[in-house]
């Protein structure tokens, strides 16, 4: 199977039915997506596929065949973050960090289908995301400055 | 002091925001066997039988431990404050707990390690489980610990006691008698990121364990204990935490991993699931408090006689130390000068209990606190004036008798009162932590007052 990691192609060879987070974790040591429940629950795996917020501990290999991979090494690096991982930052809303690559992704999905996404619809867009830490307000606080800073 | 106030940068926050800071499970090390353990499926049983032969001749598995690969199986994780052992790492003829660790076995991936658990032969003899900790002190209390029904080793009392005053003389005076009974539930620390630990067996023999402890040095010492080896054969890396909350103090998962990478010779990985996290790993305690206390129809609380019952879980762990702390909290942030407190450490079938933020402290917050709005209930009282009145102040003694120099409980009920709009009398509004005098210090408080201690290094803490 090939898949586009963060702009990369990649030829893969874990079985067809290996979850998409094992393969990028084991197969291909891409790290960021996070082993939290491996049940669709915690939202610590998401990725980007074809631009889309998806779990990748739910998504075997053989369903994504040819897709295009972002996980959070793909955005901006250290001295050029994106507005999300630098509104993450500014705003404290990483405090272990264990969560932070999922709600990245979910807030950077959610930002480039809705760029004037209100509170309401961030709420949605990162909801079954679960965080331990921060009681989530620093994280809405931080999607909301993402949503008004220029792109 | 720049720092104080000022928004800072997190020393990690780049790392985080960028997928760059290193959890144990994102460590790589080549030729890594990933690791299951065979869990009890009882809350109490005897163990018959165990053959672990089939599972060792598993094409894969390269290594299983029991309770026999264990060079000293049963360690108590407080053992350097003089708290004997009690739970075996492993266990030996009898499980306590439901998913209590019997075997583990190291294998080439999860799969296989999982199908070599499964090949494990064990038979059980069931055991009716005890649960209510209210009924251990029952004649037909099931025999569940060495110990019988709760720790014993408080000095030379089986609970943790604290004795102030004239108790009696108290309840004598008192206009009415407020009692309660509390009893806040267990909680699951619940990081987002499971207990995971990873050993590398290295070639001068030492071990290098990747460890997501919140106690470093505390978890050295217990490998060590377990491995009957010196703390310089240890190399701990870690400080990196996926979350915590107290649920990564006790040694769950590195001690395991351990034996099975010196038995495989290879380095070994054991990450638990979602699953084990929740059902398996320790917990908050439950708790049950019962209050009563000796209350004047104006307001002052003369005395308090407590009991509380602590649910240990299975084995001691940290419970006594947590029961310790809790004793020494029991009238909360306010002065009573005559009390009579029992804490006891409650064994039960449930999984052993541990530390959680404020451990031991915030069930008796929750009893105090609650208590206190009762009071003011009961006697018609509002509930802030009741706590200002009550009040620790500078020169007031605890329970465990140690003379406050600077309590905090004035200002912080007058700072809440302000934040929620919440209107007090002006004698209220003005009140400070100074030593008590005047109306302030009524004859029953008279005999508790101290002198808090001079520093003597110019008042630097």
């Amino acid at each position: 199977m090939r898949l586009t990691v963060n702009g990369e192609q990649h030829d893969l060879h874990s079985p067809p039915l290996t979850s998409l987070l094992t393969a990028l974790r084991e197969e291909l040591d891409i790290t960021s997506p996070k082993a939290g429940c491996h049940q669709g629950g915690c939202g610590a795996c998401t990725v980007l596929v074809d631009g889309e917020a998806r779990r990748s501990c739910l998504l075997p290999l053989a369903a994504v065949d040819g897709a295009a991979i972002t996980t959070l090494e793909g955005l901006g690096a250290a001295d050029d973050l994106s507005n999300v991982q630098a509104a993450f930052d500014e705003h404290y809303a990483a405090q272990c960090g264990f969560c932070t690559s999922g709600f990245i992704m979910a807030a950077t999905a959610l930002i480039d289908r809705t760029p004037k996404a209100s509170r309401e619809e961030i709420l949605a867009g990162l909801s079954g995301h679960v965080c331990r830490c921060t009681g989530y307000i620093k994280i809405v606080s931080a999607v909301e400055a993402a949503v008004g800073s220029p792109a | 002091m720049k720092a104080v106030g000022a928004r800072l940068p997190r020393y990690d926050g780049v790392a985080h925001v960028t997928g760059q800071t290193q959890y144990v499970d994102d460590i790589r090390v080549r030729g890594t066997l990933w690791t299951k353990a065979l869990r009890s499926p009882h809350a109490n049983a005897a163990i018959k039988r165990l053959d672990t032969s089939k599972a060792e001749a598993l094409s894969g598995v390269y290594a299983i431990v029991t309770h026999k690969d264990v060079p000293h199986n049963v360690y108590g994780h407080l053992e350097a404050l003089g708290i004997p052992a009690d739970e075996p790492l492993l266990a030996v003829d009898e499980v306590r707990y439901k998913g209590q660790p019997i075997a583990a076995v190291a294998a080439v991936d999860e799969d296989t390690a999982r199908e070599a658990v499964d090949l494990i032969e064990i038979e059980y003899e069931e055991r009716a489980a005890f649960f209510d900790i209210r009924k251990a002190m029952d004649p037909d209390w099931p025999n569940i610990h060495q110990w019988g029904p709760v720790y014993p080793h408080f000095g030379s009392y089986n609970h943790r006691r604290v004795r102030k005053g004239d108790i009696d003389a108290a309840f004598e005076r008192a206009d009415t008698i407020v009692e309660g009974v509390y009893r806040p539930q267990a909680i699951e620390h619940c990081p987002i990121e499971p207990q995971t630990a990873l050993v590398v067996p290295e070639a001068n023999g030492r071990l290098t364990i990747y460890s997501c402890t919140q106690a470093m040095y505390f978890s050295m010492g217990v490998v060590a204990a377990h491995l009957q080896w010196p703390l310089n054969k240890l190399k701990f890396v870690g400080g990196t935490v996926g979350g915590g909350f107290g649920g990564k103090v006790d040694t769950a998962s590195e001690t395991i991993s351990a034996l099975l990478a010196l038995k495989a010779k290879r380095p070994v990985k054991w990450r638990w699931t979602r699953e084990e996290e929740f059902l398996v790993s320790s917990t908050r305690a439950p708790w049950h408090m019962e209050l009563a206390d000796a209350v004047t129809s104006d307001g002052w609380i003369l005395g308090r006689r407590m009991t509380t019952l602590h649910d240990a879980g299975a084995y001691a762990r940290f419970s006594p130390y947590g029961v310790t702390k809790h004793a020494f909290h029991h009238t909360g942030a306010y002065t009573i000068p005559n009390v009579h407190f029992d804490g006891f450490v409650v064994f039960s079938n449930r999984v052993p209990t541990t530390a959680m933020r404020g451990f031991g402290v915030t069930s008796v917050s929750f009893a105090v606190e609650t208590h206190m709005n009762r009071i003011a209930e009961v006697l018609g009282i509002d509930p802030l004036q009741l706590r200002l009145k009550n009040a620790n102040r500078i020169g007031d003694t605890t329970p465990n008798r140690v003379v406050l120099k600077d309590p905090s409980t004035v200002p912080v009920v007058l700072a809440a009162a302000d934040r929620v709009g919440y209107d007090l009398p002006a004698e209220y509004k003005s009140m400070t932590n100074a030593r008590r005098s005047g109306d302030l210090l009524p004859e029953h408080l008279v005999a508790q007052l101290g002198e808090p201690e001079h520093s003597s290094n110019g008042g630097g803490r």
